[in-house]
């Protein structure tokens, strides 16, 4: 039984190599030149602002995530009604992969819904997309100048160095999200402060439940929350200093080591909920939000929506401003962190960047802003469009309620999705929620992942005001 | 004589030439337009500051490389797959020879050569992982590790061990990478023995019987007769096993997206990912895919160094 042992041996190097080239080619593409076939443009006027032309085509391409994309339909559906013109809308889950060719090629779709888990860093795409300014100084199909219409504030996440290169189109409200008839059936009150906080801590333990939670891949919404309380804490300049990168922005300011001291504390005392380090995050806030094994969760406003079919009935989902860390802190306790979030880009190598334009005109309208928070339970930036049933969202009440309340005290955070961070975060922050590191060693680590970049001249800065 | 026959001519007929084309042209014209210019253009790449979004790239030499040197996160996601590549192809080995032995020719000791009772059986049975999808089985078994409502901490706690009420198996830098390992092995191991059973089928039944007429026991015939029978197919084995274990991009997306507490179970490839589409930064993840090339090539030819070097080269015959 002699195997021949060359034929063998030459099929196992061709299998090798073939191998090695799959790792290869993954990241392999084609430079070619920019396409020229820009649709020609009608002449502006007061109907149309953009020149856009009639009967033209509009190549969009939706995030489809947990806002769906028949919101976008619907704003197409009108865009046609009072242009003539017609968008095709098409979805993906995975927006940089998909659109990757597509702007090496030169020819991006004429508007995207950049988000999710799989967008593309605005750093890298920002000098290929167009100043959004003129969409928000134009009319809306009312009438009405569209920035006139909008909350305070959600412009500027969008804007980079002076341009407006995103339109966040829903808003965010970033709370302490907690069950109403839960707290009501066992007369807490809401804490205000991380002391309080720990008080209600011991409260939960008599009942068998924790205070908090969390998932391993949202562990770094604590970070969120924890800045945030840092800010109302100590004020804007605490906020300008991390959103900037200064060194010791984590380690050195008071108020951020009071926060991050505040949740240590909670954590140390075993009223964090233990093993979310191994825990998928929709199955750890399902623990939450229909088991009850913890009484608060911080989050953005999507929660809602994201965790609708695993919410126990009568669970009356509400939010309360982040934490503070003592009556005399610098800012009101109802200083919100509220951002438009759910970027739409038109990139100025399409097609039609005028109808991509006029699609965003369409989205901002009162009828399709209605559409999408009642059929959503989400606040776009359009203002004054929910009534006070909030649609019959307890969540959507309270959003629209802190909004209110916080009037022109909100602030936005947007260094660390710039910069990319959540990654590198999300490990330290998994450590310090287990209980693995202090607070003092998870402020270390997150300064050095600040200081890395902030010495990385290949990445390049932007000033955050 | 030879000299005297001339040399037949081969003429170039259309059958030969559509023959050629066909089996020889169109593969060829495939093989270097899909796989030979995609490698060397993402070669080129790597010496490049290309963002992956746009036209526009310079040439920086070796300046991702000496980054990537650098970079502390990538090294640990080298340390990583190059743990996996020493460990996983062991584990899977050793566990799937002993299955296919057992198989095989562990059974009774008397009569003709064959597997324990119900060897079908079980060779059907140990095949079903390997038919199941890597990403199912890793979210299956993300499933089961889970702290507070998986299988695992379930039984271990209803074993009155309540210490376990919430480990998180995948969450602690302890266990998350031989969790991961155990996935990966639970999921190939059915394979590879199948692949062992038809090598070791190939064996002629009367060499196990000599051994066992010379009083061999089972143990001493699996490594003094079976091994060495089916050396060639351990080390094709050990080489798949280490370029999975260099890649791994599946399992470990599924068990741990972010690379795991501590950046434990990250692989090369989840780097690689977040480099090009998220960080976009094309030109330093085309660096970081030829790491990953360079080091299966590596893999694979200490492979065949060390089967050469312990005696591989010498080729057991059995006319």
């Amino acid at each position: 039984m002699t195997t021949p042992r060359i034929t063998r041996r030459t099929l196992i190097g061709g299998s090798l190599a073939t191998a090695a080239l799959g790792a290869l080619t993954a990241c392999a593409g084609t430079a070619s030149g920019p396409a020229t076939s820009a649709t020609a443009a009608a002449s502006t006027s007061a109907d149309n602002p953009f020149g856009v032309a009639k009967g033209s085509a509009v190549d969009a391409v939706i995030f489809k995530g947990g806002y769906g994309s028949d919101y976008c339909d619907f704003a197409a559906n009108i865009m046609k009604t009072k242009m003539d013109v017609t968008a095709t809308i098409n979805t993906t889950t995975t927006i940089a992969q998909e659109l990757q060719p597509r702007f090496v090629g030169g020819n991006p779709p004429d508007v995207i819904d950049n988000s999710g888990a799989g967008q593309i860093g605005t750093a890298t795409i920002i000098d290929q997309l167009e100043d959004l300014t003129s969409v928000i100084d134009a009319p809306n199909y009312e009438g009405t100048k569209i920035r006139d219409t909008l909350y305070a504030g959600v412009l500027e996440p969008g804007t980079f160095n002076g341009k407006l290169a995103n339109i966040n189109y829903v808003m965010t409200v970033y709370a302490i999200w907690y069950s109403q008839s839960l707290f009501d059936d066992n007369s807490w009150t809401p804490p205000k402060t991380w002391d309080e906080a720990y008080e209600l801590g011991a409260k939960a333990k008599e009942k068998g439940k924790y205070l908090l939670l969390w998932g391993k891949e949202a562990a770094t919404y604590y970070l969120t929350s924890l800045l945030a309380s840092a800010i109302k804490a100590g004020g804007d300049e605490v906020r300008l200093n991390i959103e900037n990168l200064k060194p010791g922005c984590y380690t050195d300011q008071e108020a951020v080591k009071g926060v991050f001291a505040g949740l240590g504390k909670v954590i140390s005392a075993g009223y964090m909920k233990p093993g979310g380090s191994g825990t998928q995050f929709t199955a750890a806030q399902a623990q939450w939000s229909n088991a009850q094994d913890a009484l608060l969760y911080p989050s953005g406003s999507w929660i809602e929506n994201e965790m609708k079919s695993q919410t126990k009935s009568g669970f009356e989902m509400t939010g309360m401003p982040e934490l503070g860390l003592s009556a005399s802190d610098a800012m009101p306790y109802e200083t919100l962190h509220a951002e438009a979030g759910e970027p739409f880009i038109v990139p100025s190598k399409g097609k039609n960047p005028a109808g991509g334009k006029e699609f965003m005109r369409a989205m901002l309208s009162k009828e399709a802003a209605t559409n999408f928070s009642k059929t959503r339970l989400a606040p776009t930036i359009v203002k004054g469009l929910v009534p006070a049933d909030g649609f019959g969202s307890t969540a959507l009440v309270s959003q629209v309620k802190m909004l209110d309340g916080a009037g022109s005290n909100v602030f936005a955070l947007q260094s660390n999705a710039y910069y990319g961070f959540n990654k590198d975060q999300l490990v330290v922050m998994n450590s310090f929620l287990d209980g693995k590191i202090d607070a003092t060693k998870t402020l270390a680590d997150l300064q050095a992942i600040v200081d890395r970049a902030a010495k990385d001249s290949s990445i390049a800065k932007i000033e955050i005001k | 004589m030879a000299a005297a026959t001339p040399r037949k001519r081969r003429t170039w007929t259309l059958d030969r030439v559509s023959f050629m084309l066909v089996f020889l042209g169109l593969p060829l014209a495939i093989y270097l337009t899909f796989v030979v210019s995609p490698l060397l253009q993402a070669i080129g790449y790597s010496f490049t500051n290309w963002s992956g979004f746009n036209s526009n790239q310079s040439f920086v030499g070796l300046d991702n490389y000496v980054r990537l040197a650098d970079d502390a996160v990538f090294m640990t996601a080298v340390r990583n797959n190059v743990l996996m590549a020493l460990v996983l192809p062991v584990l899977v080995i050793v566990l799937a020879l002993a299955l296919a032995t057992l198989v095989t020719v562990g059974g009774s000791s008397y009569g003709q050569t064959k597997g324990i009772k119900g060897a079908g059986f079980y060779r059907v049975v140990s095949f079903f992982p390997y038919a199941v999808p890597a990403i199912i089985v890793g979210i299956m078994w993300g499933l089961i590790f889970d702290p507070s409502s998986g299988l695992v901490n379930g039984i271990l706690t209803g074993l009155g061990l309540e210490q376990f009420g919430s480990y998180p198996w995948l969450g602690d830098s302890r266990t998350a990478m031989p969790v991961m390992l155990f996935v990966m092995m639970w999921s190939f191991v059915g394979f590879y023995m199948v692949l062992f059973v038809a090598a070791i089928k190939a064996i002629p039944a009367e060499v196990f019987e000599a051994a066992r007429i010379d009083g061999a026991g089972r143990f001493r015939t699996a490594i003094a007769i079976t091994v060495p029978l089916i050396r060639e197919n351990v080390q094709t084995a050990w080489i798949y096993l280490g370029i999975i274990a260099i890649d791994a991009f599946v399992f470990a997306q599924a068990l741990n997206p972010n690379g795991g507490p501590e950046n434990s179970t990250l692989t090369m490839s989840q780097r690689l990912l977040v480099t090009a589409f998220e960080k976009g930064q094309f030109g330093m993840a085309c660096a970081m895919g030829v790491v990953m090339g360079v080091l299966t090539m590596g893999f694979a030819g200490i492979v065949f160094l060390i089967n050469n070097v312990t005696g591989g080269r010498d080729r057991v015959t059995m006319a």
